[in-house]
């Protein structure tokens, strides 16, 4: 187990870096150049060359990505082209956003996708199931930014419960405050990301509720509730977990939107912000950020298996 | 020349009194009716008690990202009139009519030669950090913008400098090579001035560069929190103790970033913020319907236009472009595109320059409407069947939808260009477009509105529009001291331009601004955002 887990971190390393490679060399063939937008179209020649080495622009592609990479080494990231920050602190100050209103959806999402999926399958057929597949569908087909105004519109304009923007961090402003700003956003986007989870934890406990080792568990006695919980729905989670850790790409990806329409900058407004800005050192930290978050994500969901279905092994 | 006395432009104040003789004199409309305005006093400066100390102002400002807070590199001028403007001053800043009055300079003489500037600084000035502020500081300021290697956007508005030097602590002497009317307004104001907004050399040397662009040092009404500072996000100001025009009102101003169209109106009608800086037209019914917000209106210093490229055919013929000019009707494009909430547009001086501004109403351009005439020119021109592709970056494509809609009257398919800002400004500057919406905003003087685009030489002119008639009147305008004679220039030169049409003239944006009523003491300057009267009624 040590040496998968080991196996797994180098191939994480490669798959990280062979992705900020990719980003490095992508993001200069976009058209445009970012000096001329920093300066304006008031910019002179002269005051563009002279940007254009201030900013170390003016070398080959290759001298830029090498010193990058040697900085990268050394845990310095660089410094933002169109603006006055460092990518280390946007990203600091970024990632706790992103990573609790990712994890915020995620929990709101696991909270109402697995009894409401188990309710589908055990009432297969039922008007609780007709009510609860409409209802995800709608979550699926719902498109966050759209909701997040919705959700704001209500709490926030009509009902005056929650703030409508910005975060709270929970050092400075406590825990209270925390939760409240995180509510919304995390509702927006765990909405679809729950509604999709159900889906997958209705048709795994279908299928495992029909299996033979359903039949045995019954016909040795067990408790209903037993069996659909102990073996049923633990048999079923493995897809579902699959799913869960390939859909944290969905929650990162629902962050971008979800962080403009509420005003905070975390790691999706960063990154979104630094492409239109052709801002180079910023879009290549918050990608090799993003990249390091979903690989692990689903080293965690495969070392989670083995402790779901012993049968799987590694090794 | 030799006439011409430029020691008119000499202050503690300079159009005021031009501006009323001009107005009497003239009776120009546009100008009498703002003046009225001014006179009968609104409502939220006629409820003006007593200010009361204390309370937090929440700001909301609507724009995706703060890229900088040092003035020399900020290229926002949005960020420049509502945020730098309260943390740093200017030689001179803006009244309501746009007039020049003293800021860090209590007088100011210019010579008659329209050369040298005399400013004569406040004693006692100082900067947040303490340091005391003289004429020095502004030499040191002037060197950083010009520095070639600092790369500042705004070195330009410095290149007519010959000299700056200090006589002594408190005077400061600018020498020219040429004379330049709008130098006060466009380099040394607060706000627009950004240039010479003085910055403490202690400050640079601790901070550095960037580190300065994150927690300024400026000797404005207010003082960043330095720990505060989220650039993209947002930041805190507090009131600064020692400023010369004695401590404002409000402890605070808590400064958030809000990207979002719908999201800015859903934080003011929630109450997460107390002011939103500009009401998107979207916005301006459904906040004047409730009883709890106050909207002030201020005539906008801006002009926008669908620009033409003439050096790409069928948009080097004039009738082809005049065309284009008369088939738009202004009035379905403001319903359509803006519910009505922009100013319909003949040209390039904008309404906040009330002594040279012109009233549509008074005019008779030759871009009006006409479809009849319209669709004559475009046989004449043979650009029926034509596939214009207009250039654009922005996120709100309404205008550009109806001017398709409008232009396929006179047989162009229009097709829409949208791109992301670098390329669009990549392409902007390369001159490659067929048509382009973009127009002039925040501008501090009307030689704003006309020179980058209307000057063969204009830095923004690269639609390859030339006219020698043109860059003689410009070049007047700018070589012109007395106001009423700058006005009739001004209105020579947006003839040329009607006529001319490198751009079919389309709307003025009004400058609308909204908060909560609790915030008292508002004065409205357009498209800036000085906020040292306003106080928090408790």
């Amino acid at each position: 187990m040590t040496q998968y887990i080991i196996r797994r971190l180098v191939h994480s390393v490669l798959i990280v870096w062979g992705c900020a490679t990719l980003v490095f060399f992508l993001i200069r063939a976009i058209p445009g150049d970012p000096v001329i937008q920093m300066l304006g179209p008031e910019y002179t020649p002269e005051a563009a060359d002279a940007l254009r080495e201030r900013l170390g622009l003016d070398e080959s592609v290759f001298t830029q990505y090498f010193r990058w990479m040697g900085n990268l080494l050394q845990g310095d990231l660089g410094s933002s082209i169109t603006g006055a920050e460092t990518v280390n602190s946007a990203i600091l100050s970024g990632l706790p956003k992103t990573m609790s209103i990712a994890l915020m959806a995620f929990l709101i999402a696991t909270a109402i996708a697995i009894p409401t999926g188990v309710l589908a399958a055990l009432k297969r057929n039922s008007f609780a199931d007709f009510v609860v597949s409409f209802v995800a569908f709608l979550g699926v087909s719902m498109p966050s930014f759209w909701f997040g105004i919705i959700l704001i519109l209500i709490f926030a304009v009509q009902l005056g419960w929650l703030p409508s923007l910005g975060y709270a961090s929970i050092a400075e402003e406590g825990f209270v405050e925390w939760i409240k700003h995180l509510i919304l956003p995390s509702l927006a986007i765990g909405a679809g990301y729950a509604a999709i989870l159900m889906r997958f934890v209705r048709a795994g406990l279908l299928e495992a509720m029909s299996s033979d080792y359903i039949r045995t568990a019954r016909s040795k006695g067990m408790t209903e509730k037993r069996v659909v919980i102990a073996h049923g729905l633990r048999n079923s989670l493995i897809p579902v977990v699959t799913i869960a850790g390939i859909q944290v790409a969905l929650l990162l990806s629902g962050t971008v939107v979800i962080e403009t329409v509420f005003s905070i900058r975390g790691i999706g407004r960063l990154l979104v912000g630094a492409i239109f800005d052709q801002d180079y050192p910023m879009v290549q930290g918050a990608i090799l950020v993003v990249a390091v978050i979903f690989v692990f994500a689903n080293l965690f969901v495969d070392i989670l298996y083995t402790l779901l279905d012993p049968r799987i092994k590694y090794g | 020349m030799g006439q011409i006395d430029w020691s008119v432009l000499s202050g503690p104040y300079v159009s005021r009194r031009t501006l009323l003789q001009l107005a009497v004199a003239t009776g120009i409309a546009g100008y009498a009716s703002q003046l009225s305005g001014a006179n009968a006093r609104p409502r939220y400066l006629t409820a003006r008690q007593e200010p009361q100390q204390g309370g937090t102002l929440r700001f909301g400002i609507g724009v995706s990202d703060i890229p900088t807070l040092d003035p020399a590199q900020e290229t926002t001028g949005i960020i420049a009139g509502e945020l730098l403007a309260n943390i740093f001053s200017g030689l001179v800043q803006f009244d309501e009519q746009l007039g020049i009055i003293p800021d860090l300079a209590e007088t100011w003489e210019v010579a008659e030669d329209g050369l040298r500037y005399t400013f004569h600084l406040r004693p006692g000035l100082t900067f947040h950090n303490g340091d005391s502020l003289t004429a020095e500081d502004v030499i040191y300021t002037y060197e950083r913008t010009i520095d070639p290697e600092f790369a500042s956007p705004h070195a330009n508005k410095l290149q007519q400098v010959k000299e700056i030097t200090a006589p002594d602590e408190l005077t400061l002497v600018i020498t020219q090579n040429v004379p330049f009317a709008p130098f006060l307004a466009t380099a040394c104001s607060r706000g627009p001035g950004r240039a010479l907004n003085p910055i403490p050399r202690r400050a640079i040397e601790e901070l550095g560069n960037d580190g300065f662009g994150r927690s300024p040092v400026g000797c404005g009404p207010f003082q960043v929190v330095p720990e505060s500072v989220e650039l993209a996000t947002g930041f805190e100001m507090v009131a600064f103790e020692a400023w010369y025009g004695g401590r404002p009102p409000l402890d605070a101003i808590e400064v958030s970033v809000i990207p979002e169209i719908s999201s800015r109106l859903s934080a003011i009608e929630a109450g997460d913020i107390d002011m939103l800086d500009i009401v998107p037209a979207i916005g301006v019914d459904r906040l004047a319907q409730l009883d709890q917000f106050t909207i002030v209106e201020a005539p906008g210093t801006n002009w926008w236009g669908l620009r033409m490229n003439l050096a790409r055919p069928p948009w080097d013929q004039l009738e082809a472009r005049m065309a284009v000019a008369k088939a738009i009707d202004r009035q379905d494009f403001n319903e359509r595109a803006f519910l009505g909430k922009v100013v319909e547009c003949i040209g390039p001086i904008a309404p906040a320059f009330g002594w040279a501004y012109q009233d549509p109403e008074t005019i008779e351009s030759p871009q009006a409407y006409d479809l009849d005439e319209a669709r004559r020119l475009a046989e004449l021109a043979g650009i029926a069947g034509e596939q214009p592709r207009i250039l654009l970056q922005t996120d709100d494509p309404r205008p550009a939808e109806n001017l398709r809609n409008q232009l396929s009257e006179i047989g162009l398919e229009v097709e829409l260009d949208l791109v992301n800002t670098t390329a669009y400004f990549e392409r902007w500057d390369a001159g490659d477009y067929d048509m382009n919406i973009t127009g002039s905003v925040v501008d501090a003087d009307p030689d704003d509105n006309v020179w980058n685009y209307f000057s063969s030489e204009g830095p923004w002119n690269t639609h390859g529009y030339a006219n020698p008639e043109m860059d003689a009147l410009l070049e007047q305008e700018r070589r012109t001291s007395d106001q009423e004679e700058r006005a009739a220039i001004f209105q020579q030169i947006q003839a040329v331009a009607q006529s001319d049409v490198p751009f079919a003239f389309l709307y003025h944006e009004p400058d609308r601004t909204v908060f909560t009523n609790r915030v008292q003491g508002y004065v409205p300057i357009p498209e800036q955002r000085y906020l040292e009267t306003i106080w928090i009624e408790s």
